[in-house]
């Protein structure tokens, strides 16, 4: 089998370099691969040894990492001919796999994350103002247009990825571009542990048109100021999220320490 | 033909041309395999299509200095036995050196963040419509070969029938190269936009390859027949 290809497939079997807890990272790129839908449902995985050398990671490793994924409800394996592992796409399991990583990350990664965003994604929407064609400018009315119709969750998020890299190629840098498919990769995996209301996503959806109105406008101040504030935002919404979740975990935590306890006594 | 503006259009042609003429051999190997299909009373198929791939390869060892990429996309429904399909082959450099020439596999994928909508884009679908052929960019290959580029594409139309495009692409900096060394010491600034009044060429910082330009001032200026490009040397 092949390894899939694609500028969003080859990020995700490219190596990791996160250094440690690697079955962990390999969990958390084939989860957000599968909540972008770069890999979809049913796509059988490549075998276990093309995807632990693609992935730099130990054979071992590897299958720590599907075993996890197995248990989260995100690959089913199958034996015998025609065997293998497949993807599972369960939105539950997604939610559960981001809200896991809301409450690992620290409020300082999601500013870290929120600063990166606000460089990159401003400064395309600056630069968009400059150079954007007029087709440029109209594909990303329509995508705005798609993501109003689009029915769940998973999928808004998707179109709105998409979005804001369509504002880094209008940008004509090749180099912004691949710095924003990897921003979104990343923020693929903690945005399905927060929802949205429909009044929040249409009040979102307004506030991309306004960015795409000042492009128009060819006004790059105010297209970069209208992308930072929705970073800002959506990064505020991300660390109230944390310590939420953050905060739930304890106390669950202290219910089930001090119940052998109680029991006791 | 004294203006600089009309020298410098004379280069840019020679340049363009001479892509096209890579990517004519290209159109006319798809038309080819199409009427030998038809000639044994069967619809074109994916072996058909890979059958191009030798001399594709060929044509791109020969082109290396001028495309990155070259191939053929095919009207989607088309093939009796894929839904759609690409031959595209990309030879890049790695360290300065020709690299082994790799195919380009994009996302076909309707569902994903990364699918390559290429029925869409309009390197297809203006030659498609128009019957003529087509150069777009420059423009971020966002989902594709994620490069700044050029495409140059030419309808393959047998017998009324739209059969696919053939193309290549060029990266704005290689044609730059090109138009540069055979621009030679001509004295003046020469600005190339397309019509979208992006830049496509330009001998001054002042104006960005990428970056759009008013050249309603420009005297002397020069209209491309296709593409419609206008080379202008402004004071």
């Amino acid at each position: 089998m092949r390894l899939p290809a694609g500028d969003a497939r080859r990020a995700v079997f490219a190596p990791l370099d996160d250094g440690a807890m690697r079955s962990e990272a390999v969990v958390r790129r084939l989860g957000s691969a599968i909540g972008l839908g770069i890999i979809v449902d049913g796509e059988q995985l490549p075998s276990e040894l093309q995807l632990a050398a693609s992935l730099n990671v130990s054979t071992v490793t590897l299958r720590d990492a599907l075993s996890d994924l197995r248990a989260r409800g995100l690959v089913a394996t199958r034996r015998g001919r025609g065997g293998g592992s497949f993807v599972v796409a369960s939105e539950e399991a997604l939610t559960e796999l981001s809200r896991g990583r809301l409450r690992e990350l620290g409020s300082t990664d999601l500013r870290e994350l929120g600063d990166v965003r606000a460089a990159v994604s401003g400064t395309a929407a600056r630069l968009a103002a400059e150079r954007a064609a007029d087709s440029e400018i109209e594909r990303l009315r329509e995508t705005l247009g798609r993501l109003a119709a689009a029915p769940g969750g998973t999928e808004q998020r998707r179109i709105e990825g998409r979005w804001f890299i369509d504002i880094a190629a209008a940008a004509q840098s090749v180099r912004l571009t691949r710095e924003e498919i990897e921003l979104q990769f990343e923020l693929g995996q903690l945005l399905w542990g927060t929802e949205r209301t429909e009044a929040e996503l249409a009040a979102t959806i307004a506030d991309h048109h306004r960015v795409v109105d000042a492009i128009a406008a060819r006004d790059p101040a105010t297209s970069r100021r209208l992308v930072e504030e929705h970073v800002a935002a959506v990064t505020a919404q991300l660390m109230d999220a944390h310590v939420r979740l953050t905060r739930r975990g304890h106390r669950r935590a202290d219910h089930t320490d001090a119940y052998p306890e109680a029991a006791g006594s | 033909m004294s203006a600089p503006a009309d020298q410098a259009a004379l280069v840019i042609e020679s340049v363009v041309e001479r892509v096209f003429r890579s990517v004519a051999e290209v159109h006319d190997g798809l038309l080819a395999g199409y009427r030998a299909a038809g000639a044994r009373g069967a619809r074109m198929c994916d072996r058909d299509v890979t059958a191009l791939r030798e001399p594709l390869l060929a044509l791109l060892a020969r082109e290396r200095e001028v495309a990155v990429g070259m191939g053929v996309i095919v009207a989607p429904g088309l093939l009796a036995d894929r839904p759609l399909r690409m031959e595209w082959w990309q030879a890049d450099e790695a360290a300065g050196r020709p690299a082994e020439p790799v195919m380009l596999e994009v996302d076909l994928n309707p569902a994903s963040v990364g699918f390559y909508d290429y029925a869409s884009a309009e390197w297809f679908t203006v030659p498609r419509r128009t019957g003529r052929r087509h150069v777009v960019g420059p423009y971020v290959d966002v989902h594709g070969t994620d490069r700044y580029l050029l495409t140059l594409t030419l309808p393959v139309i047998a017998d009324g029938e739209f059969v696919g495009v053939a193309g290549a692409d060029v990266p704005v900096a290689r044609f730059e190269t090109l138009v540069l060394r055979e621009l030679g010491d001509l004295a003046a600034d020469v600005v190339v936009v397309n019509p979208e009044d992006r830049v496509v060429f330009s001998t001054s910082a002042r104006w960005l390859a990428g970056s759009r330009a008013d050249l309603s001032g420009a005297a002397d200026v020069h209209a491309l027949p296709e593409p419609h490009w206008r080379v202008a040397v402004p004071h």
